[in-house]
Parts: structure tokens; sequence; C-alpha cells
């Protein structure tokens, strides 16, 4: 009985989704976004396969990064400026029709009708995709090369932002008296986990902790290969709060005190779950080119050096060479050793102004209380210092990497008509029909 | 069967109800009658659990019962309301039908006599206040909770549809079904309601039958509109 009023919950909430223009919209911009970057992608990698660039470009091209990511950038966008509209017309059209009132009377839990609203607002977000899917199978069909482990995390990634997008935007609905209210609040939490990005890139410590929980820093991770662990725990623990908050406020037959009470019980437990759970160090290279690690043998070498390291910037967040240690070094060493401290000790944000000041540029290294200290950001000088001051031998490395590069020169054929003609007109005619039935 | 118990409910610093008491018997349709902003729909909500009340009791046969079991006990239909205005008035009747499991026959017995028949295949949005309003009605008697609370039942309604409602809402009580309706109509509420509950600014006027009423205004006749200008 209880499970098939919650179909019926559910085939409610599908029919409400269909009857929300706000769906319709959406998906008939995700079209044309992943469309756009679909066909501006595809040109590029063209460009850059072709002939007369460095002869070592087209050998170091992926599709991931080439095809995929620009391409799945429209559904970044639209979790962040259109999905959570579909989300917020979900509860907020309930509310200001007076429905609610008869639906929190209706046989289920509130949690079941919550879980329903949610679950609808994912099959809307998987529904949206198709567009991009479709990008992916034209890429096929002009020889490109897709390597399924990192696609597929590519799309974890996007189906974790969307969850938790679609939660947040429930919460502040179920919070909010009204649509614009809920909006605005949506948006403004979005624009302070920029802030957040901003702020904590190269500062280290806790902030840089808490701003790679950020829906767009963790993003980026799936969409370098890099399947975390935490990051998908941290995603999971963060959208199931935002509901969990839906909850709380959407039982208007409790007091705003009580309700508030609640809140902060949950977001304090939510808390501490979280921060449990960004401790898990799990994480899986799905890159092809293997991007977010070392070779192997460099791997075996450093998971054997068992005491802390601890390694001092002196590189301002805003010098190109701390992006690149980031990126190429530091991302790699905080999962292959098991203990690393790094400090970001430059003390202004752009580094104009620290010529003048004698560390400036350095990296420290210091392990087993020897310290040693060197300037430069490439791996294997940074392994080589690594070994020295562990007093272990480099391990001899391949000097084939196994990653032989995908350079096609294809033209982007049949897209424009596809994504700018055919899914507009089909999703018109979908609604057309929608309102039909 | 339903004693409410010293019902209080401020909003910010403005008390809306204060101390309301008063009791339902199984079968009976009890009014609750008030001039605009006396707070019916207060105490309504208040009772159906949608809005939290300051203090008080509300015991259904003769056990306090809590907020989450209040739905499981009766149905509120609230007044002035469009739910799910995109969908058709056919989809929201049957949703209601297959959610409480009712027989497509209880529809039936409810789209004649509100002549929803002719609005069936419309959007919800589309209709008219009287439309809307017998559509809401059938969803309240479709449930099958043997409480019904209901704001304001004929407003919207014209003179022939008010009498046929009427006549529905009495054979609905007829089966055993409690029915507590809000009305600020004082002549409908004459018609269609076994006793009435007077409420004037938030406040319990009186409780009792027509009579019971007459005598406590010290009146030797007149209807409901002498009777509640002599008690407030």
């Amino acid at each position: 009985m209880r499970s098939l009023s919650f179909v019926r919950l559910l085939a409610k909430e599908l029919r409400e989704l269909f009857a929300s223009r706000a769906f319709w919209l959406l998906l008939l911009f995700v079209g044309l976004l992943a469309g756009h970057g679909f066909i501006t992608a595809v040109g590029l990698y063209a460009e850059m396969s072709g002939s007369g660039g460095p002869a070592a470009l087209p050998q170091g091209l992926n599709s991931l990064d080439g095809v995929l990511v620009p391409t799945w950038g429209a559904y970044d966008l639209a979790a962040t400026l259109l999905f959570p509209f579909v989300a917020i017309r979900v509860i907020s059209s309930e509310k200001e029709s007076g429905a609610l009132k008869l639906l929190l009377q209706l046989p289920g839990t509130l949690v079941s009708k919550v879980t329903a609203k949610a679950t609808v607002l994912l099959f809307a977000w998987i529904i949206s995709w198709v567009p991009g899917v479709v990008a992916i199978v034209l890429w096929r069909a002009y020889g490109g090369h897709v390597y399924a482990p990192e696609t597929l995390n590519l799309l974890l990634g996007h189906l974790l932002r969307g969850l938790l997008s679609g939660g947040l935007a429930v919460a502040a609905a179920a919070i909010a008296e009204s649509a614009a209210s809920a909006a605005i609040i949506t948006l403004a939490f979005t624009v302070g986990t920029w802030a957040l990005d901003f702020v904590a890139a190269g500062r280290g410590g806790f902030v840089q902790q808490l701003a790679s929980y950020t829906p767009t820093a963790a993003l980026r991770s799936f969409e370098q290969g890099l399947l975390r662990w935490n990051a998908i725990v941290v995603f999971v623990l963060l959208s199931c709060a935002a509901f969990g908050v839906a909850v709380i406020w959407l039982n208007t037959g409790q007091s705003n005190k009580s309700r508030l009470l609640r809140t902060l019980l949950l977001l304090v437990v939510m808390a501490g779950a979280v921060w449990l759970a960004a401790g898990l160090r799990a994480s899986w290279d799905l890159s092809e080119n293997r991007r977010n690690s070392f070779s192997a043998a460099d791997e075996a070498t450093l998971q054997g050096i068992d005491q802390p390291l601890k390694i001092t910037i002196f590189l301002s967040p805003e010098d190109p060479r701390l992006t690149d240690f980031e990126q190429n070094v530091l991302r790699k060493l905080r999962r292959s050793v098991s203990k690393v401290e790094v400090d970001y000790a430059a003390s202004s944000r752009t580094g104009l102004f620290e010529g003048a000041e004698e560390h400036y540029g350095e990296i420290w290294y210091e392990l087993g209380g020897q310290k040693i200290v060197d300037r430069s950001t490439i791996e294997e000088v940074v392994l080589e210092q690594i070994y020295k001051l562990a007093g272990v031998n480099a391990p001899e490395r391949s000097s084939d990497d196994g990653f032989p590069g995908y350079p096609l020169a294809a033209q982007p054929k049949h897209a424009a008509a596809i994504f700018y003609i055919f899914w507009p007109l089909l999703v018109i005619a979908m609604w057309w029909l929608s309102r039909k039935v | 069967m339903l004693r409410v118990q010293g019902l209080n409910k401020t909003f910010g610093r403005r008390r809306v109800l204060s101390d309301v008491s008063f009791s339902v018997g199984t079968g009976e349709v009890l009014g609750l009658i008030g001039p605009n902003g006396a707070g019916k729909t207060t105490v309504l909500e208040c009772i159906a659990g949608l809005l939290p009340s300051d203090s008080g009791r509300i015991i259904y046969r003769d056990r306090p019962l809590s907020l989450n079991r209040r739905k499981e006990a009766f149905f509120y239909l609230p007044d002035g309301i469009l739910p799910w205005a995109q969908q058709t008035v056919k989809w929201v009747l049957t949703f209601f039908e297959k959610l409480y499991s009712r027989t497509p026959e209880t529809l039936a017995a409810l789209t004649a006599p509100l002549r929803l028949e002719e609005v069936a295949r419309s959007r919800v949005a589309t209709l008219s206040k009287g439309e809307r309003k017998r559509v809401l009605l059938a969803l309240g008697l479709l449930t099958p909770h043997p409480l019904l609370l209901l704001d304001e039942p004929f407003d919207g309604l014209d003179l022939r549809q008010t009498r046929d409602v009427m006549s529905l809402l009495r054979s609905e009580s007829a089966t055993g079904r409690t029915l507590f309706v809000s009305i600020h109509q004082l002549v409908d509420a004459e018609k269609v309601c076994d006793r009435l509950v007077l409420l004037n600014d938030g406040e319990r006027v009186a409780e009792g039958t027509l009579s019971e009423l007459r005598a406590q205004a010290n009146l030797k006749d007149g209807g409901l509109e002498e009777i509640f200008l002599a008690l407030t």
C-alpha cells in the first residue's frame, strides 16, 4: 500500500514536471549550449591535430580535455543557472497554489514525498543529458576516441553536481516564501562558492580543504579523470542534507523555532559526517593518460616513504608556477605519499611585489629532519629532490609513457543541424504533445 | 468524536485565537461561523496540523492526537487554493480516487451532483471560481476520513449550486461521516448545520444548536444573524 502510494506520488511529480515550462526551457537551452560547446571543441581539436603546430601537440591530445569536458561544460552552466529553476518550481508551485496543504495530508510521510520529488528531479537532470550523449555518439561517429572509464567518471561528476544543485534549490524553495526569493538564495549560494574557490586558491589549510568540496572544484576532479571517494561521499551527504532541510521546512505544522533548531541539528550532524568523509583518501585515476599519477615505478618508490613530507611553497596564489606545481606535482604527491603537509608561505596574493623577498620562488622540502630547497616545478626534478631526502634511488622510468594521443582533424558534420534545428524542434514537439496527454 | 481544548494562536504580537474550545459529535454537521477575520481558517489549519498553535489540545475519540497522526484522523479542505493548475480536472480527481483506493463508482457519484463532467477535460487553471470550488469539494469527499474539515464550502457557488452542495453534504453526513465546516454566510450555515460554534475576534462566543443559541442570546425567535448580533 505504501509503495503504491509512493508510485502514485511519483507519477504525479512526473506529470507536474512535464507541465513545467522551466523543464522544457532547460532541455531547449542545454541542447543549444552543449551543441555550441561540441561544435567549437571539435573545430579546435581539428586545428590542433592538423599540421603546422608543434609536433608534440597532436601526440598529447585526448578526447576528455579536447571535446568531452568543453561539451559537458554546458551542464555545469545548466546546473548553476537553469536546473535550479526546475527544482524550485517543484516546491514553489505547490506552495504558491496552496496544493502543498493537500499534499501534506496525502498518504505517505513527508520524507517519501520529498523523495518522490528528488527522484523526478534526478530523472529530469538525466533526460537533459540527451544532447551531451548525442555529442559523444557523434564524436565516435567522426572517428574520435572515447575512453569509457574517464567518460563515465565525467558523467558521474555531472550526476552528483545536478543532485546537489537540485537539493540546494529544493531546500531554498522550502525555506523561502516565494520562488523569486528561493532563486536569490540559490544563486547567492553559488556565488558564495565561487568566492570561496577564489579566496582559497593557494591558501592551504582548512579554507583550501573546504573549497575543494565546492560544486565547481569537486566537479573539476571528475573532469580530470580522478575518482575521489571523499568527493562522492561529500556530494551525496550535502545533497541529502539539502533534501533533509526541505523536509524540515515543508512541515508547516512545526513552529519556525522548532524547524530552525532541527535544521541546525541536521547541519551539525552533517558537518561531522562531511568532516569524517573528507578524511577518506581512496581515489582512482581513471584518465587514460594517467595525468593524476606518477609512473608506476615512482608510485611504488614513493609509497615506500613512510615519514611525513613537509613542503613549504613561497609562491603566491596567482603565480602560474604555483598552478603548474599544484597540477603536475602536488596533486599526484597527495595520492602517492601517505603523509604530505603543504604550507603556502607567500605573503601576498599576486607576488608582484615580493621580488625583494629573498625566499620568493623557492620550494622547501623537509623529510626526516633534513631540508632541501629548489625552484623547479617540473615533476622529474621534484621527485629527484624527494628521493635524495629519503635516501632512496630513483627508479628506472620507461621512456614510453603508454599514451599515444588521439589527434583527429574532423569536421563537426551535421552537428549544427542536430543541435540548433532538430533538437529545439523535438523539444517543442514533446512539450506540445505533453500538453495534449 | 473531536474535542478542541484551549487553542491559542498569535501571529507576531497579534492574538488570532484566544482559548478556543468546542467539540464535534460523531455524524453531525458542525458549523464554525463568524465574520471575516474571526479566525475560522486558523482554527481549521491548527486542528489539521498545517499551522502550529501556541497551545491547546486536540482530542480525537478520547485520546490526544499527535501532529503526525492528524492526517489519518481527518482531512482538511482549504478554501481558495488552486491545486495542480496545469493538470486536467479528470486527472486530479482520478489521482485522489486511486490514491485513496476509491472505486470509480464513488467518483461517478460525486461528479454528477457537482456537475463536473462538463469540465473534466479542462485544466484546473482555466476553471471559474465556482467550478474550482466544486472540484475541491469532490476531492474532499473522495477521501475516506471519518471527519472532514471544510473551509467555506459554499464560497463562489451560485444559489442552485449551493443548494446542490448542501444536499450532497447532508447525504454525506447521513452515511455517518462527520463534517466540520466554516461558513461566513449565516443563512447557509443555518440551513446545513446541526450545531454551531460562533467565533468573533478569535474567541468562542457560543456553541450549540440554533435553539440553544437563541436561548443564550435571550431571543424568542429570529435567525442566526440576529443571534450573532445579540451575542457579539
